[in-house]
């Protein structure tokens, strides 16, 4: 230390450490003065402080029929939530005797929502009904932390179910979430099926905040700054549907303890009328939480109930698919409406036997129509060739998506030769596939509503309006009511074989000797096709599609009844029955029991679930 | 090695000392990110003070011959790293200072300033250097001008203050005479009196002048550094204005904070009323509703200082202060009593840069300073800082190791 330059570098160590003490001691100042002078102070501003932002949920919109009447509703709904920081978790097995939850969803919810913040109250059940919520209304000093709140849950208010078309909510899931960004907070919920998914950016409307003073322990203490600057929500636009609830409700009746569906719809606009897929469920289950078990036994059930028949299924359509191939005789000029053949009961093909049902002596085309000849139609596909058929069937709009909004849908199947060349190979099919196809059997598959858009499409000459559910939106300020438009889509046949084929379609219903007599309405000329379709599941499906009034249709329909047997009397009554309600408003007859359902098959239920559910 | 060797070269005070502040940092940022949903962030510290733990056992150990030898290439070498991550980093909040390694995002500022102080002690340690020399001081000023400039370019102004932070005690301690002191420190302090007006600059440069005056240093010399004062003092508002915006608002936050309670100043306002709430005691831990609440946003980096005032108080805070006031102290002893004049500036520089960080961080978390993103050793989240900050301590212990080698 006695070296010259060391004294001079280490000379100024007392200035530092006199700096450093100083600035200290500084610190150790003002934190008196923070923490103890002033603490009270900060302590109070502390409580105060807070300002918190509260996501204010939108009211869903509403949705209203053809008729202006009201289906879908919102009414209130209580739901218990937990703020963590506050709970006492001693309180867990007296709350769940009180909502009778189990005592370790309770707590295992608390952790999930105290992982995202301690502050924020966690809904831990839904929809209580009155009893529990004065219950706790009453113990609300044994339970810190416990409150509920007000939301709003779905009520229909007619006695249709129509559970396929409108759909439900339901809490979104993670990977919802993720994919619907940032609009949405967990525990929100949203549209998942049928016309609630479909159109849930019209319906949810727009979350709003509010910005709360929050006390110390996150209790909304006021409005920050009076309200100035909270956002409100924007209520979600209503749906105006094109669908007659009174036809719904009827429609659903005539198929209570069948399995099919029912397809309705004004072929001057493609709106459907109605729809109903039965097995179906109430959606009042869902409207508010759905219990666990009411969930496991509508997955489970053997007949299905969630899935959609109307859309999603793969029948094999029957002979109601003959017209597809008239149709393509016709305008291939393969043959004259005038050309015959001489039905002896059954086929011959190579070393296979076609079968009819009947004996039906020499047929024309229209009479071939009326007394759904399959023999006339064998011949008829081998003349007439794959191509042409499978032209006018995607004309018709098989084989693939009718671009309905009901969320979900499946194409269907109709081939073609590319499609047998790809699944067979160029040679491994034979003419031997066309007999079959000819009378909508074999590698063909429809869904109800597809037939119920080509019926539409065979009332309108042609023109095929895209099906659809809603008409309109409406938004509510400023009050606007937009019309959604649908495409329509001109089908090139000329005006002499639609007369050909709509006379046979008439004669179905209108004459002796025609299939679907069944069908038939007083007062009111009908057309339609009954079938009866073969499947590997059981007893037959029954078909029948149609229209009325002849001259000016104004319903188109389907009408689809798993494994009931012959089409004619299975399923046309009920068509017939829905036109009669349609066009009338009511029953002009006294309702007969319609022909009892055949027995049902013992394997599950007689669909050939599609492979995509788009 | 023997127990009484051991005990001779490890610095055990120092050990204790860090170890205590890195235990607090824990608590506090675990209690900062419990709510935020930042969890997997405490996880992360936790991984960073391990592998930091990791270095600093290591550089303490390495032998104090390669320590000199590495100085001087890795200078360079970060300085090679700054110019790289002004071209290819990632921009985060407006500044280009970070390299993203997929897993681990590295922030190179953090480390340029300890081999900043590396280069510089290896300079001034020279036996022909002296900073009475224009010559030899332009070279320091050069040495730690260049980081700067380049951080200063990213921008990050917070590390920048570092910089100064650091260079202003090495040239008091390597003898710098009171006149070149004076210069330096003339035109920094009078541009922040600028900011804060007229009459505070009008007080500064009339402060500086009477001391530039009393040290008798030739009148035409003296008269130069003077009027560069002013002409600094003037600029800064025309420098003002091209400050990015969130530098001014900063800036504007510091001069009023209660100006915008929801803009910047928020930031300060909330920090107060957490340490002040917390009040002799504290609210105990994860009770802090400050800190609960997510008052303060990103509360784990620039402002951890408010968890352990909130959640436990004047004791808790206190105890902090006390733990830095004695790692500084010890640091300043140490330069003192290390043998080798190269060890003696490193103890000083990184003492400083200790010291640098925590005058800032605590004077603005208690609203004694401006807004300055500043990270709290041993305490904020952040694995370059953390790792930095270990990486120093290593250095400093091997300091101690031996400090009695010339």
């Amino acid at each position: 230390m006695a070296q010259q330059d060391e004294i001079e570098i280490y000379g100024n160590r007392r200035v530092m450490y006199a700096f450093i003490a100083l600035v200290f001691f500084l610190f150790f100042v003002r934190l008196c003065q923070l923490q103890m002078i002033y603490s009270k102070e900060y302590g109070k501003k502390s409580e105060e402080n807070s300002i918190r932002t509260i996501p204010k949920e939108p009211i869903r919109g509403t949705i209203y029929d053809r008729n202006g009447v009201l289906v879908v509703d919102n009414r209130p709904a209580f739901s218990v939530t937990v703020m963590p920081f506050e709970f006492d978790k001693k309180t867990v097995p007296y709350l769940s005797r009180l909502l009778s939850l189990e005592p370790d969803f309770i707590s295992d919810r608390l952790k999930k929502g105290e992982s995202f913040s301690r502050f924020v109250p966690v809904k831990i059940k839904r929809d209580i009904d009155f009893r529990i919520l004065s219950a706790l209304e009453e113990n609300r000093e044994r339970l810190p932390g416990v409150d509920y709140l007000v939301e709003s849950k779905r009520f229909y208010t007619t006695n249709a179910l129509a559970s396929h078309i409108l759909g439900y909510t339901k809490e979104i899931s993670e990977t919802q979430l993720k994919a619907l960004g940032e609009e949405y907070a967990p525990g929100d919920v949203a549209g998942s099926a049928g016309l609630e998914a479909e159109y849930e950016s019209s319906l949810r409307g727009r979350k709003g905040a509010e910005l709360s003073l929050v006390n110390v322990r996150g209790q909304v203490i006021g409005r920050f700054e009076n309200g100035k600057n909270d956002v409100p929500a924007i209520e979600g636009n209503d749906l105006i549907l094109t669908m007659d609830f009174g036809l719904q409700a009827f429609a659903e009746s005539l198929m209570t303890s069948r399995r099919g569906a029912l397809v309705a719809i004004d072929p001057n606009d493609g709106g459907i009328l109605a729809m109903v897929s039965k097995p179906d469920y109430d959606l009042s289950f869902f409207s508010g939480v759905t219990p666990p078990q009411v969930w496991r036994s509508l997955n489970t059930d053997q007949a299905s109930p969630l899935f959609n028949r109307a859309t999603l299924t793969r029948y094999p359509p029957g002979s109601t698919f003959k017209m597809v191939l008239a149709i393509a005789a016709l305008e291939t000029g393969t043959i004259t409406p005038a050309w015959h053949v001489t039905c002896p009961g059954a086929f011959r093909f190579g070393n296979k036997v076609f079968k009819d049902t009947h004996i039906h002596g020499t047929v024309n085309l229209v009479e071939a129509i009326a007394r759904s000849c399959n023999v006339y139609f064998y011949q008829l596909m081998l003349r007439t060739g794959l191509d042409p058929w499978s032209h006018y069937g995607e004309e018709f709009g098989f084989g693939r998506l009718t671009g309905i909004d009901t969320y979900e849908e499946n194409p269907g199947l109709l081939p073609t030769t590319e499609y047998f060349d790809k699944r067979y190979g160029k040679n491994g099919w034979t003419r031997g596939f066309l007999p079959s196809l000819a009378i909508g059997q074999g590698e063909v598959g429809v869904t109800p509503l597809q037939m119920a858009c080509y019926a539409a499409a065979l009332a309108n000459r042609g023109e095929y309006r895209q099906p659809h559910v809603a008409r309109a939106i409406i938004e509510k300020s400023p009050r606007t009511i937009d019309t959604l438009s649908f495409p329509t889509r001109h089908i090139a046949v000329s005006s002499a074989t639609w007369d050909v084929v709509r006379e046979g379609m008439r004669r179905v219903v209108e004459e002796g000797g025609g299939t679907g007599g069944a069908a038939r309405v007083p007062g009111v000329q009908s057309a339609g096709k009954t079938g009866t379709s073969q499947n590997p599941h059981g007893p037959d499906h029954a078909w029948y599609i149609g229209f009325a009034p002849f001259d000016h249709p104004r319903i188109a329909i389907a009408v689809l009844v798993e494994n009931a047997g012959f089409g004619g009397t299975a399923a046309a009554p009920l068509a017939g029955l829905c036109i009669e309600r349609y066009l009338y408003g009511h029953l002009i007859r006294p309702l007969e029991p319609v022909a009892p359902a055949a027995p049902r098959a013992k394997t599950a239920a007689g669909v050939q679930h599609a492979e995509n559910r788009q | 090695m023997t127990y009484q060797d051991l005990k001779e070269r490890v610095d055990y005070r120092n050990a204790l000392i860090v170890l205590s502040l890195l235990l607090i940092g824990v608590v506090s940022v675990y209690s900062a990110t419990y709510d935020a949903r930042a969890a997997e962030t405490f996880h992360k510290q936790l991984i960073w003070i391990a592998v930091g733990a990791i270095t600093l056992t290591s550089i303490a150990f390495v032998p104090f011959r390669i320590l000199q030898l590495v100085s001087l290439p890795a200078y360079f070498l970060s300085i090679l790293l700054l110019i790289i991550v002004l071209l290819l980093g990632k921009t985060v909040s407006g500044s280009t200072s970070w390299f993203n390694l997929g897993v681990i995002r590295l922030q190179p500022s953090e480390f340029t300033k300890i081999t900043t102080v590396l280069a510089l002690a290896t300079y001034l340690s020279r036996s022909d250097v002296s900073l009475k020399k224009i010559r030899n001081l332009s070279v320091a000023a050069g040495i730690v001008l260049l980081p700067f400039c380049l951080i200063m370019l990213q921008p990050d102004f917070g590390t920048a203050v570092i910089y100064f932070g650091m260079f202003f005690p090495v040239l008091f301690w390597g003898g710098a005479s009171r006149f070149t002191l004076v210069s330096i420190l003339a035109p920094v302090a009078t541009a922040v009196a600028a900011l804060f007006g007229t009459t505070p600059f009008l007080i500064s440069i009339l402060v500086f002048g009477i001391l530039l005056y009393l040290t008798k240093e030739d009148r035409i010399v003296a008269a130069t550094v003077f009027s560069l004062t002013v002409m600094v003092g003037i600029s800064v508002q025309f420098i003002y204005e091209r400050l990015k915006v969130y530098q001014q608002k900063r800036i504007a936050t510091f001069l009023d904070p209660n100006a915008d309670p929801l803009g910047a100043g928020y930031n300060i306002l909330q920090s107060k009323v957490a340490i002040g709430s917390g009040g002799f005691f504290g609210k105990g831990f994860l009770k802090g509703t400050q800190t609960q609440l997510n008052f303060i946003p990103e509360q784990w980096t620039d402002f951890i200082f408010c968890v352990p005032g909130e959640e436990f108080g004047f004791l808790g805070s206190a105890t902090v202060l006390f733990l830095f006031m004695a790692l500084l102290m010890r640091g300043v002893t140490l330069g003192s009593t290390v043998k080798n004049r190269y060890g003696s500036f490193v103890a000083i520089g990184l003492t400083s840069i200790f010291a640098t960080h925590i005058f800032f961080n605590i004077g603005m978390s208690i609203g004694l300073l401006p807004v300055v993103g500043v990270p709290l050793p041993f305490l904020s989240y952040g694995g370059s800082a953390l790792l930095s900050s270990m990486i120093m301590v290593g250095i400093l212990m091997n300091l101690y190791a031996n400090r009695k080698e010339y």
